[in-house]
Protein backbone atom coordinates (compact mmCIF):
# COMPACT_ATOMS: atom_id res chain seq x y z
CA UNK A 1 0.00 0.00 0.00
CA UNK A 2 1.58 3.43 -0.41
CA UNK A 3 2.41 4.86 1.99
CA UNK A 4 1.61 8.50 2.17
CA UNK A 5 3.21 11.35 4.31
CA UNK A 6 0.87 14.18 4.52
CA UNK A 7 1.81 15.88 8.13
CA UNK A 8 2.53 19.29 7.02
CA UNK A 9 -0.47 21.45 7.73
CA UNK A 10 -0.75 24.10 4.95
CA UNK A 11 -3.94 25.47 6.24
CA UNK A 12 -3.56 28.50 8.16
CA UNK A 13 -7.26 29.18 9.61
CA UNK A 14 -7.51 27.89 13.66
CA UNK A 15 -11.23 27.60 13.26
CA UNK A 16 -12.89 24.86 13.93
CA UNK A 17 -14.66 23.47 10.34
CA UNK A 18 -17.28 20.70 10.40
CA UNK A 19 -16.47 18.15 7.51
CA UNK A 20 -19.62 17.95 5.56
CA UNK A 21 -20.27 14.67 4.78
CA UNK A 22 -23.14 12.39 3.80
CA UNK A 23 -22.63 10.00 6.40
CA UNK A 24 -21.20 10.41 9.67
CA UNK A 25 -16.98 9.55 10.15
CA UNK A 26 -16.38 6.27 11.87
CA UNK A 27 -12.92 6.92 14.26
CA UNK A 28 -11.22 4.64 16.50
CA UNK A 29 -9.31 6.77 18.83
CA UNK A 30 -6.34 3.98 20.26
CA UNK A 31 -4.44 5.39 23.19
CA UNK A 32 -3.90 4.47 26.89
CA UNK A 33 -3.77 8.36 28.73
CA UNK A 34 -6.97 9.34 29.99
CA UNK A 35 -6.41 12.82 29.71
CA UNK A 36 -5.48 12.82 25.92
CA UNK A 37 -8.11 10.45 25.22
CA UNK A 38 -10.64 12.70 26.78
CA UNK A 39 -9.56 15.31 24.34
CA UNK A 40 -9.03 13.53 21.33
CA UNK A 41 -12.68 12.18 21.91
CA UNK A 42 -14.11 15.75 22.44
CA UNK A 43 -12.25 17.45 19.73
CA UNK A 44 -13.50 14.16 17.15
CA UNK A 45 -16.60 14.56 18.12
CA UNK A 46 -16.59 18.28 17.75
CA UNK A 47 -15.68 17.64 14.03
CA UNK A 48 -18.62 15.61 13.90
CA UNK A 49 -17.35 12.36 13.92
CA UNK A 50 -18.37 8.98 15.80
CA UNK A 51 -15.83 8.23 18.04
CA UNK A 52 -15.23 4.82 20.10
CA UNK A 53 -12.18 4.24 22.34
CA UNK A 54 -9.31 1.65 22.83
CA UNK A 55 -7.07 1.66 25.35
CA UNK A 56 -3.92 -0.10 23.29
CA UNK A 57 -3.26 -1.91 20.58
CA UNK A 58 -4.61 -4.76 21.07
CA UNK A 59 -7.62 -3.82 22.03
CA UNK A 60 -7.59 -2.09 18.63
CA UNK A 61 -7.04 -5.35 16.51
CA UNK A 62 -9.69 -7.47 18.95
CA UNK A 63 -12.51 -4.82 17.73
CA UNK A 64 -11.46 -5.32 13.90
CA UNK A 65 -11.44 -9.30 14.75
CA UNK A 66 -15.03 -8.95 15.96
CA UNK A 67 -16.18 -7.44 13.03
CA UNK A 68 -15.87 -3.60 13.93
CA UNK A 69 -14.61 -1.22 11.62
CA UNK A 70 -13.93 2.61 11.54
CA UNK A 71 -12.92 4.94 8.31
CA UNK A 72 -10.48 6.48 10.47
CA UNK A 73 -7.99 5.16 13.01
CA UNK A 74 -6.10 7.47 14.81
CA UNK A 75 -3.38 5.59 17.29
CA UNK A 76 -0.62 6.25 19.56
CA UNK A 77 2.53 4.99 19.40
CA UNK A 78 3.73 4.13 23.07
CA UNK A 79 0.55 1.96 24.74
CA UNK A 80 1.16 -1.06 27.39
CA UNK A 81 0.52 -4.52 26.03
CA UNK A 82 0.24 -3.81 21.95
CA UNK A 83 2.11 -0.54 20.92
CA UNK A 84 0.65 1.17 17.79
CA UNK A 85 3.68 0.21 15.45
CA UNK A 86 2.90 -3.52 16.24
CA UNK A 87 -0.67 -2.76 15.94
CA UNK A 88 -0.60 -0.72 12.66
CA UNK A 89 1.62 -3.77 11.03
CA UNK A 90 -1.11 -6.21 12.26
CA UNK A 91 -4.51 -4.31 10.94
CA UNK A 92 -2.66 -4.21 7.59
CA UNK A 93 -1.91 -7.65 7.67
CA UNK A 94 -5.22 -8.18 8.49
CA UNK A 95 -6.03 -6.74 5.66
CA UNK A 96 -7.79 -3.32 7.05
CA UNK A 97 -7.76 -0.77 4.55
CA UNK A 98 -8.65 2.06 6.61
CA UNK A 99 -6.76 5.67 7.33
CA UNK A 100 -4.48 5.34 9.75
CA UNK A 101 -3.05 8.34 11.43
CA UNK A 102 -0.10 7.85 14.45
CA UNK A 103 -0.76 10.61 16.95
CA UNK A 104 2.37 10.30 19.03
CA UNK A 105 4.82 12.55 21.36
CA UNK A 106 7.75 11.34 20.05
CA UNK A 107 9.43 13.74 17.54
CA UNK A 108 12.21 12.46 16.14
CA UNK A 109 12.64 11.78 12.88
CA UNK A 110 13.74 8.42 12.90
CA UNK A 111 11.33 7.66 15.04
CA UNK A 112 8.07 8.87 13.20
CA UNK A 113 9.74 7.22 10.10
CA UNK A 114 9.47 3.55 11.63
CA UNK A 115 6.20 4.36 12.96
CA UNK A 116 5.15 5.28 9.30
CA UNK A 117 6.99 2.39 7.99
CA UNK A 118 4.42 -0.02 9.75
CA UNK A 119 1.46 1.15 7.61
CA UNK A 120 0.75 4.76 8.66
CA UNK A 121 -1.34 6.90 6.33
CA UNK A 122 0.24 9.81 8.16
CA UNK A 123 1.77 10.66 11.91
CA UNK A 124 1.57 14.08 13.30
CA UNK A 125 2.82 14.91 16.25
CA UNK A 126 1.12 15.58 19.82
CA UNK A 127 -1.17 17.61 20.33
CA UNK A 128 -3.76 17.15 18.36
CA UNK A 129 -5.13 20.12 16.76
CA UNK A 130 -8.00 22.17 14.79
CA UNK A 131 -6.08 22.20 11.55
CA UNK A 132 -4.06 18.98 11.91
CA UNK A 133 -7.56 16.86 12.42
CA UNK A 134 -9.10 19.44 9.45
CA UNK A 135 -6.12 18.34 7.37
CA UNK A 136 -6.96 14.55 7.88
CA UNK A 137 -10.54 14.66 7.53
CA UNK A 138 -10.28 16.07 4.24
CA UNK A 139 -7.68 13.41 3.46
CA UNK A 140 -9.86 10.89 4.13
CA UNK A 141 -12.51 12.77 2.10
CA UNK A 142 -10.52 12.74 -0.98
CA UNK A 143 -9.85 9.25 -0.93
CA UNK B 1 -18.08 43.71 41.50
CA UNK B 2 -21.10 43.37 38.52
CA UNK B 3 -20.83 40.68 35.90
CA UNK B 4 -19.05 43.12 32.60
CA UNK B 5 -16.30 43.55 35.52
CA UNK B 6 -15.78 40.10 36.40
CA UNK B 7 -15.50 39.46 32.47
CA UNK B 8 -13.02 42.36 32.07
CA UNK B 9 -10.68 40.86 35.10
CA UNK B 10 -11.65 37.04 33.29
CA UNK B 11 -9.96 38.59 29.92
CA UNK B 12 -7.37 40.45 31.32
CA UNK B 13 -6.30 37.81 33.87
CA UNK B 14 -6.69 35.10 31.13
CA UNK B 15 -4.55 37.10 27.85
CA UNK B 16 -1.85 37.63 30.62
CA UNK B 17 -1.28 33.59 30.92
CA UNK B 18 -0.52 33.79 27.32
CA UNK B 19 1.66 37.07 27.22
CA UNK B 20 5.22 36.22 25.39
CA UNK B 21 6.99 38.44 27.58
CA UNK B 22 6.05 36.71 30.81
CA UNK B 23 6.77 33.43 28.86
CA UNK B 24 3.60 32.62 28.68
CA UNK B 25 2.11 29.70 30.88
CA UNK B 26 -0.20 28.83 28.50
CA UNK B 27 -0.09 28.37 24.48
CA UNK B 28 -2.80 28.27 21.53
CA UNK B 29 -3.35 24.39 22.53
CA UNK B 30 -5.44 25.85 26.35
CA UNK B 31 -7.71 28.47 23.18
CA UNK B 32 -8.30 24.97 21.10
CA UNK B 33 -9.55 22.85 24.23
CA UNK B 34 -11.58 26.04 25.46
CA UNK B 35 -13.00 26.25 21.90
CA UNK B 36 -14.29 22.64 23.15
CA UNK B 37 -16.25 23.09 25.54
CA UNK B 38 -19.92 23.91 24.68
CA UNK B 39 -23.48 22.69 26.12
CA UNK B 40 -22.44 18.72 25.30
CA UNK B 41 -19.26 18.92 27.59
CA UNK B 42 -20.04 22.53 29.49
CA UNK B 43 -17.15 21.42 32.18
CA UNK B 44 -14.64 20.05 29.29
CA UNK B 45 -11.53 22.82 30.59
CA UNK B 46 -12.17 22.08 34.26
CA UNK B 47 -12.27 18.05 34.04
CA UNK B 48 -9.54 17.72 31.33
CA UNK B 49 -7.56 20.36 33.55
CA UNK B 50 -8.10 18.53 36.43
CA UNK B 51 -7.24 15.22 34.91
CA UNK B 52 -4.12 16.63 34.07
CA UNK B 53 -3.39 17.67 37.61
CA UNK B 54 -3.68 14.43 39.19
CA UNK B 55 -1.67 12.76 36.48
CA UNK B 56 1.32 15.60 36.98
CA UNK B 57 1.58 14.59 41.16
CA UNK B 58 1.88 11.10 40.75
CA UNK B 59 4.32 11.49 37.70
CA UNK B 60 6.51 14.12 39.52
CA UNK B 61 6.24 11.78 42.37
CA UNK B 62 7.66 9.57 40.27
CA UNK B 63 10.46 11.31 38.79
CA UNK B 64 11.27 12.00 42.53
CA UNK B 65 11.44 8.60 44.00
CA UNK B 66 12.90 7.20 40.66
CA UNK B 67 16.19 10.25 41.07
CA UNK B 68 16.63 9.10 45.02
CA UNK B 69 17.42 5.73 43.92
CA UNK B 70 20.96 4.81 44.60
CA UNK B 71 21.69 3.89 41.31
CA UNK B 72 19.34 6.07 38.96
CA UNK B 73 17.44 4.50 36.40
CA UNK B 74 17.44 7.49 33.61
CA UNK B 75 15.41 5.27 30.63
CA UNK B 76 12.29 5.20 33.59
CA UNK B 77 13.22 9.36 34.83
CA UNK B 78 12.84 9.76 30.78
CA UNK B 79 9.73 7.90 30.48
CA UNK B 80 7.75 9.51 33.34
CA UNK B 81 8.94 13.10 32.06
CA UNK B 82 8.38 12.01 28.57
CA UNK B 83 4.49 11.34 29.68
CA UNK B 84 4.47 14.83 31.04
CA UNK B 85 5.76 16.79 28.60
CA UNK B 86 2.83 14.95 26.57
CA UNK B 87 0.00 15.62 28.86
CA UNK B 88 1.51 19.20 29.62
CA UNK B 89 1.59 19.76 25.84
CA UNK B 90 -1.84 18.29 25.18
CA UNK B 91 -3.44 21.12 27.88
CA UNK B 92 -1.35 23.64 26.34
CA UNK B 93 0.98 24.13 29.52
CA UNK B 94 4.05 25.89 27.46
CA UNK B 95 6.27 26.29 30.69
CA UNK B 96 5.39 23.13 31.73
CA UNK B 97 6.60 21.63 28.54
CA UNK B 98 9.51 23.20 28.02
CA UNK B 99 11.08 22.07 31.32
CA UNK B 100 9.92 18.61 30.51
CA UNK B 101 12.26 19.13 27.01
CA UNK B 102 15.05 20.35 28.81
CA UNK B 103 14.51 17.21 31.87
CA UNK B 104 14.88 14.78 28.73
CA UNK B 105 18.02 15.87 27.26
CA UNK B 106 19.82 15.57 30.84
CA UNK B 107 17.71 12.29 31.05
CA UNK B 108 19.55 11.09 27.77
CA UNK B 109 23.01 12.81 28.91
CA UNK B 110 22.58 10.94 32.42
CA UNK B 111 23.56 14.12 33.91
CA UNK B 112 21.69 12.93 38.05
CA UNK B 113 22.81 17.04 38.63
CA UNK B 114 20.61 18.36 35.81
CA UNK B 115 17.93 16.34 36.24
CA UNK B 116 17.23 17.16 40.02
CA UNK B 117 17.62 20.63 38.95
CA UNK B 118 14.95 20.37 36.39
CA UNK B 119 12.77 18.26 38.54
CA UNK B 120 13.03 21.32 41.15
CA UNK B 121 12.06 23.89 37.98
CA UNK B 122 8.85 21.57 37.21
CA UNK B 123 7.69 21.45 40.30
CA UNK B 124 7.59 25.30 40.58
CA UNK B 125 6.12 25.56 37.25
CA UNK B 126 4.01 23.00 38.18
CA UNK B 127 2.74 24.79 41.32
CA UNK B 128 2.67 28.21 39.30
CA UNK B 129 0.43 27.04 36.76
CA UNK B 130 -1.79 25.42 38.81
CA UNK B 131 -2.57 28.37 40.81
CA UNK B 132 -2.75 30.57 37.67
CA UNK B 133 -5.47 27.92 36.17
CA UNK B 134 -7.07 27.88 40.05
CA UNK B 135 -7.14 31.71 39.60
CA UNK B 136 -8.90 31.31 36.71
CA UNK B 137 -11.21 28.76 37.05
CA UNK B 138 -12.29 30.58 40.37
CA UNK B 139 -13.17 34.25 37.97
CA UNK B 140 -14.87 31.42 35.59
CA UNK B 141 -17.26 30.73 39.09
CA UNK B 142 -17.68 34.43 40.44
CA UNK B 143 -19.41 35.27 36.64
CA UNK B 144 -21.24 32.30 36.36
CA UNK B 145 -22.40 32.89 39.91
CA UNK B 146 -23.48 36.51 38.70
CA UNK B 147 -25.23 35.36 35.89
CA UNK B 148 -23.05 36.16 33.40
CA UNK B 149 -21.13 33.80 30.38
CA UNK B 150 -17.25 33.22 30.37
CA UNK B 151 -15.73 35.58 27.46
CA UNK B 152 -13.90 33.71 24.78
CA UNK B 153 -10.35 34.81 24.61
CA UNK B 154 -8.63 34.38 21.39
Amino acid sequence: MEKMGFGNVTSTSKTMKIIDTEKKISVLIVEDDLLIQKIHKVMMTKFGTEVQLAANGKEAVDLFLSGSSFDLILTDLEMPIMDGIEATKKLRSMGVTSMIVGVTSRNQDSEIQAFMKSGLNACYVKPLNAEKVTAVLNELKNI
Amino acid sequence: MDVGQLQRQFIDYTASLFREEWRGFLDDQFTQLRKLQDENNPDFVFEVVSLFFDDSEKLVNNMAKALEQPTVEFKQVDAHVHQFKGSSSSIGAHRVKNVCVAFRSFCEQQNIDGCKRCLQQLKHEYSLLKSKLETLFRLEQQIMAAGGSIPMVE
